[in-house]
């Protein structure tokens, strides 16, 4: 449970808030590489920590994130022309490049240095895992971009998405940290194993399910996990162990990586490891960047339609990567599926977290929340991301922005003896107490 | 005409208002009961006086009305499983009976005291004529529900609706306790006789199933006299119109405490209506309306003419939106103004929609001028603007306490002119007040 000044710390990123200047410490997804296809094509309006912002890829290649007001009378570039390596205001002509610089004044006489003056606010961007990433904090401060894995391995190794989320990017994160969930909001409520293995394979919520294993009847079996809480340079190893048939614990093993990854606990050794990222859009909606990768093999065209059609994390989605099922249409609930094979009547992982992060509000409020044991996670996670925005507010700079190496690391489930702490089971799993996986991308620790 | 800040006093009904903690005295229509049809059906969204809330019937066909956000993580129950006995959270399996008790906290061990300490808010609910009623105020001072004489006949007699409205509730409830305007808004503009009552056939001036002459008296006097007389559920509110000889064409409305109000028109015989305005918020409110016989059933005939919008109720769409309504202009047409009726609307429940809308989302009374025809409305906010005030400083409403006493009727009734409204009223009605308790058990 938090106050309400607490709440709003935690759930506000705009500019010149604290949890905006800590996320502004970060490079932050801001569009997927195939949003900008072309050269010199249409610019986008995008918005991020509630900044209207435009997004052009220059004749280049390079791509530019800018304020879309044009500083000469305010029109918006996004009329604009995105031509010969910049953008051109419709209005009067005046042109930028990519960094923000005035490149042609048309207005004034060419001999005029007033051109030299006029500067147009520009963020870093970098295009890396299939994403278009944007750096909106201090230019002196500018980290090197998060090593995840999935950016790691060849592309044909990696799936990538976003979908639309109505509500606050907080309580969706939360969702994602939140292992104990499975057995109920992802549940199959009926006793036929056989269709219940059929619908979780169609989902990924429980490992790919390519093989039948325990995993399903052990989430479904013991509702109380117990969570244990790792930290490291990066963020937080999240996970939760449940009875298996014998004496062993079955674990679920998630990551959080700062300020606004997750990773899903389920993969097998050889399943496809899942992460979201999200991304505030304004206090009241964000984008989830969904991916996927496999670090032995290419993805097939059946397993990346699959993903494309609603699986695991990723969403099945418009061409505005609006989910089918939203807030507008109810997610599609069908109650009478509900009564017997789903425990929400919702079709889809993915669809299911959204039902129930937006119906906690539009940002939830915490200051009347219940939390108990299995709620471990998320008050790891508060503690972290607000001590280090606190931490910031008093000159302290954020560790993780340091340490983007840290950032390669997996998650996944594993069964283990009962007496081995989560240390032991992350280094039986991964080979490392964290889950890195760095040394094996030629990155030193 | 009020002053800006009284205008609020009255129009306000959110929790903390004074207005709103005087309606969460009473009982109040939630839904239809026809609205949750099936147990361990889906859960309705509902919202009153300000308050989202869900309703759900339960598997013994009980219902509750709880809180929507799940105590834990702020789920909304919406979204959960009404299943054995109780609302489920789809997030983490927590499970709510209908009065807020927390039944199941799978994530808590079992010998755990936690589930104990955690409360879902959850209002009584009743099942009375055919709606689900919701009391939203201190469980001491929970009253019983109000007798009013649709629920006490048997199902058979009565029909209840509900429709939706663009604007405050007072305002819409002022415009049915005004029964000066049926000389205009509900006037149709035919001079043949013969075409102006099948016009009005609609039961603007009681069912005009004989044809009779209330529909010239109200045409042709439109400065009606008022009196208002008050009684321990509300207010007997009447005006009388010259007739062709000397005696008074009485038209008799019932304001019952705090959102009820009954039509003048019926004589004896003839069906009785009466709407009841719940707020959803400030600026929109639901209207249940309702019609009984007492004397017989109602036939499919009758039903099947409410279902297609007929005095007080409204065409409406399956979620209870009238077809006519504000954002289709309630589909006037002009050529049907200039020569067969007021306001080019087809309905009298239409026409009153229209009109109070138009008042804006909430009426600003600081701009209005009232005169003689507005004594009804006038007497009607002393009464619930009292009574607010009146519990504000710490006094309780005494309608709650005479839930008997909104066993009433209204209604019209031809007398001569010396005679003042209670002897008319005794005339028609057999009792000063229109009190027909005695006829149901429940004494003088």
């Amino acid at each position: 449970m938090l106050g309400p000044a607490d709440n709003a710390f935690l759930s506000q990123s705009g500019p010149d808030t604290p949890m905006g200047n800590l996320l502004r410490r970060f490079w932050m997804p801001a569009l997927l590489s195939a949003e900008l296809p072309e050269r010199d094509g249409p610019p986008k309006k995008l918005k991020i920590l509630g900044e209207d912002l435009i997004a052009f890829r220059a004749s280049d290649g390079r791509v530019g994130i800018v304020e879309p007001h044009c500083p000469h009378r305010g029109a918006n570039l996004y009329f604009g022309r995105n031509e010969e390596c910049g953008i051109r205001c419709a209005f009067h002509g005046w042109k930028f490049d990519v960094d923000g610089n005035c490149i042609d004044l048309p207005t004034s006489p060419p001999e005029s240095a007033y051109k030299a003056t006029i500067r147009l606010l520009s963020y870093a961007t970098r295009e890396w895992g299939d994403m278009i990433w944007v750096y909106m904090g201090p230019r002196e401060t500018m980290p090197e971009l998060p090593q995840l894995e999935m950016g790691l391995v060849p592309a044909a190794q990696r799936y990538v998405s976003k979908k639309w989320q109505d509500c606050n990017w907080v309580q969706s994160l939360e969702g994602g940290i939140d292992t104990a969930h499975f057995s109920f909001l992802h549940a199959v409520p009926t006793r036929d194993e056989a269709a219940r293995r059929a619908i979780y394979s169609r989902s990924a919520a429980l490992g790919d399910q390519s093989r039948p294993d325990d995993r399903i009847r052990w989430v479904t079996n013991d509702p109380r996990p117990k969570f244990t809480i790792l930290s490291h340079d990066a963020g937080l190893v999240i996970g939760g162990a449940r009875k298996t048939d014998s004496t062993d614990l079955y674990w679920r093993i998630a990551q959080f990586l700062m300020p606004n990854h997750a990773f899903a606990p389920a993969a097998f050794p050889g399943e496809v490891y899942y992460g979201q990222a999200w991304v505030p859009v304004d206090d009241a909606t964000c984008w989830i960047y969904t991916y996927s990768w496999l670090p032995d093999r290419p993805f097939t065209d059946a397993e990346r339609a699959k993903f494309a059609g609603g699986f695991g994390v990723h969403s099945e989605v418009d061409d505005n990567y609006m989910p089918r099922r939203n807030l507008r249409n109810d997610y599609l609930i069908d109650r009478a599926l509900q009564k017997d094979l789903s425990f929400t009547g919702i079709t889809g992982v993915s669809e299911q977290d959204s039902a129930i992060q937006d119906s906690q509000g539009k940002v939830q409020d915490r200051t009347r929340e219940h939390l108990g044991p299995t709620d471990l996670g998320i008050v790891e996670f508060r503690k972290l991301i607000m001590g280090t925005a606190r931490a910031l507010q008093r000159g302290e700079p954020p560790r993780a922005s340091l340490a983007p190496k840290q950032y390669a690391v997996r998650s996944g489930g594993w069964v283990a003896s009962s007496g081995k702490d989560l240390a032991d089971v992350m280094i039986e799993r991964f080979g490392h107490r964290n889950g890195y996986v760095g040394d094996g991308y030629g990155l030193a620790e | 005409m009020l002053s800006k800040a009284d205008n609020e006093f009255l129009t306000q009904a959110g929790k903390g208002t004074p207005m709103g903690e005087l309606l969460r005295r009473f009982w109040m229509p939630a839904l239809l009961s026809d609205e949750l049809p099936e147990r361990d059906g889906p859960p309705r969204k509902i919202r009153i006086m300000g308050e989202d809330l869900l309703a759900f019937r339960q598997t013994d066909g009980r219902v509750g009305i709880v809180e929507p956000h799940c105590p834990h993580r702020g789920a909304n129950l919406y979204y959960g499983r009404n299943e054995e006995c109780g609302l489920r959270c789809a997030f983490h399996g927590w499970k709510f009976d209908l009065d807020g008790k927390c039944v199941d906290l799978p994530t808590s061990p079992p010998e755990s005291a936690y589930r104990e300490s955690i409360r879902l808010l959850a209002y009584p609910v009743r099942e009375w004529g055919d709606m689900i009623w919701v009391y939203m105020g201190p469980r001491e001072f929970m009253p019983e529900l109000p007798q009013i004489e649709m629920a006490l006949v048997p199902a058979a007699s009565r029909f209840v609706t509900k429709k939706w409205q663009d604007c405050n509730w007072v305002q819409s409830l002022e415009g049915a306790i005004d029964t000066s305007h049926f000389s205009f808004l509900h006037k149709v503009l035919a001079t043949d006789d013969a075409a102006a009552r099948r016009a009005m056939s609609n039961a603007a001036l009681g069912d005009q199933a004989k044809p009779d002459n209330r529909v010239r008296w109200v045409q042709n006097d439109p400065r009606p006299k008022f009196s208002v007389l008050g009684h321990e559920a509300g207010l007997v509110i009447a005006g009388g119109r010259k007739t062709d000889g000397p005696e008074l064409y009485w038209r008799i409305a019932q304001f019952l405490m705090p959102n009820h109000a009954y039509t003048p028109a019926a004589f004896p015989g003839e069906i009785y209506y009466g709407q009841c305005w719940v707020p959803v918020d400030d600026v929109n409110c639901w209207i249940y309306t309702y019609c009984w016989q007492p004397e017989r059933p109602l036939s499919n005939s009758e039903r099947a003419k409410f279902r297609g919008g007929f005095n007080v109720h409204s065409v409406v769409d399956a979620d209870y939106k009238p077809l006519r309504n504000r954002d289709n202009d309630y589909l006037r047409d002009h050529a049907v103004q200039q020569h067969e009726n007021f306001t080019g609307i087809t309905g009298v429940s239409e026409q009153d929609a229209a009109i109070q809308d138009s008042q804006g989302p909430i009426q600003d009374r600081t701009k209005e001028h009232l005169g003689p025809t507005d004594i009804g409305i006038v007497e009607f906010r002393k009464m619930v603007m009292g009574a607010a005030r009146s519990l504000a400083g710490g006094d309780p409403p005494s309608a709650p306490q005479r839930a008997d006493r909104y066993a009433v009727r209204s209604g019209g009734w031809v007398a001569a002119p010396d005679k003042d409204l209670a002897t008319v009223m005794t005339e028609r009605f057999g009792h000063p007040r229109g009190y027909v308790g005695n006829q149901y058990g429940m004494g003088d």
